[in-house]
């Protein structure tokens, strides 16, 4: 039993679903529901199609380049089979996924932290400026809850010799 | 000595098994007498392995191997290509391709120095059995046929092939692997002759129809009368320790 990847979505195939389709060609292309299949059959190209991880990659909304991709590859010359390394390994893959979903989670994170900052800016420069839609401006400048309290500082400034060097 | 025996009642040998001089691989049948029959012979000598390739039980035109290594389709299992691996000499590659041509019995034929095969295939793959195999690799039809591994089957002391190929063919392919050749068949006439005998160089199995006039044949080719297994395998393993060294 091995865990496909959707040749159109590329999510991973369980036991028990999805189609597989053999080309004349001798190429498989296995999906994992009908909703991939269907698509296939439509001749949609899955780099264009929003919702897979294909187009996610190619357009930069998914992490691409990441150490932790190298561990999950299919391996054609396998290695005699050792308790210990079997043993070290499942517990590896345990930490491995946490590190990459963590990673790809951070990738999301940052390309959404210039959004996030826009529209921040965007809400204060609204509520400075448009909250007489709201709130009437007197009953504005009368409400203290509404705005920080204009505080007046008293700055004295004294003049003497030294502070004119310009008027000569 | 050549052997005949059958499969659930088959006698295509040379589709339920693989023989090598390092190895043997050998189909899950119904009852054990195949099997048996194989380890009898084999067992001191070589490991005898029971497998499936693909879930399936035509192993022999499936997969390719010589002493040096086993070449595999790439739809074997990745529990398959485990087992092999666990069970074969470590000297030997197990190694599995990306081919689209999966039917690698079928496609090459080799012993331990020299490799035909079909005329199609990549040059990846043809990169990698050289690799794998260690052989040379000759890209060959038998009689017209370009399913090379199916119209011959080959050892390092002989080979016999389709009963149709000419005599000009037949000196060329015989120059190309060094070894004699002679045009016959097995099982009775069947031309297929890798599908219905496996041979390395000191036994052979064929499918319980071949007349006593093809085992003859079988016999004299391949060099069979006088064979000691154990000198063989004990010169390989020698030969393999010194490489160690």
């Amino acid at each position: 039993m091995r865990l496909e990847k959707c040749w159109f979505c590329s999510s991973t195939i369980y036991p028990g679903h999805g189609i597989q389709f053999v080309r004349n060609d001798a190429k498989i292309f296995r999906f994992c529901r009908s909703k991939c299949h269907k698509n296939f059959k439509m001749k949609r190209n899955p780099r264009k199609v929003k919702w897979t991880k294909a187009y996610r990659r190619l357009h930069g909304k998914d992490m691409t380049q990441d150490s932790t991709f190298e561990f999950e590859r299919k391996r054609n010359r396998p290695e005699r089979y050792d308790r210990n390394i079997a043993e070290n390994t499942l517990k590896a893959i345990k930490k491995i996924d946490k590190i990459r979903s963590d990673r790809a989670y951070d990738h999301i994170k940052n390309r959404l932290k210039t959004g996030k900052i826009q529209r921040q800016k965007q809400a204060r420069k609204q509520l400075e400026q448009d909250i007489h839609l709201v709130k009437a401006p007197l009953a504005l400048a009368q409400d203290s809850s509404l705005h920080l309290p204009k505080i007046t500082v008293n700055v004295s400034q004294t003049w003497t010799e030294e502070n004119q060097p310009m008027e000569e | 000595m050549a052997t005949r025996l059958m499969f659930e009642n088959s006698c295509e040998v040379g589709v339920f098994s693989k023989l090598t001089n390092a190895y043997c691989l050998v189909a899950i049948g119904g009852s054990e007498s195949f099997y048996s029959t194989f380890e009898a012979e084999l067992a001191d000598v070589i490991p005898v392995v029971k497998t499936s390739i693909a879930g399936t039980r035509i192993i022999g035109r499936l997969c390719a191997g010589n002493k040096n290594g086993l070449i595999l389709p790439h739809t074997t299992t990745d529990q398959e290509l485990q087992h092999l691996r666990n069970t074969l000499p470590d000297q030997v590659v197990v190694q599995r391709v990306d081919e689209r041509l999966s039917a690698l019995g079928n496609c090459i034929a080799c012993n331990d120095h020299v490799a035909l095969t079909h005329t199609d295939l990549d040059r990846e793959t043809e990169e990698l059995i050289a690799d794998v195999l260690g052989v040379e690799v000759f890209r060959q039809t038998i009689a017209g046929n370009i399913l090379v591994g199916s119209y011959c089957a080959f050892s390092n002391r002989g080979g016999l092939v389709h009963p149709h190929t000419s005599i000009e063919d037949l000196d060329e392919l015989s120059t190309l692997l060094q070894v004699p050749l002679v045009a016959g068949t097995v099982n009775r006439g069947s031309e297929v002759i890798a599908a219905g005998m496996t041979v390395n160089d000191w036994t052979a199995f064929c499918g319980a129809d071949t007349t006593a006039t093809e085992l003859s044949v079988i016999e004299s080719v391949f060099k069979l009368r006088d064979a000691q297994p154990t000198a063989i395998v004990d010169e390989m393993r020698k030969s393999l320790i010194d490489s160690y060294v």
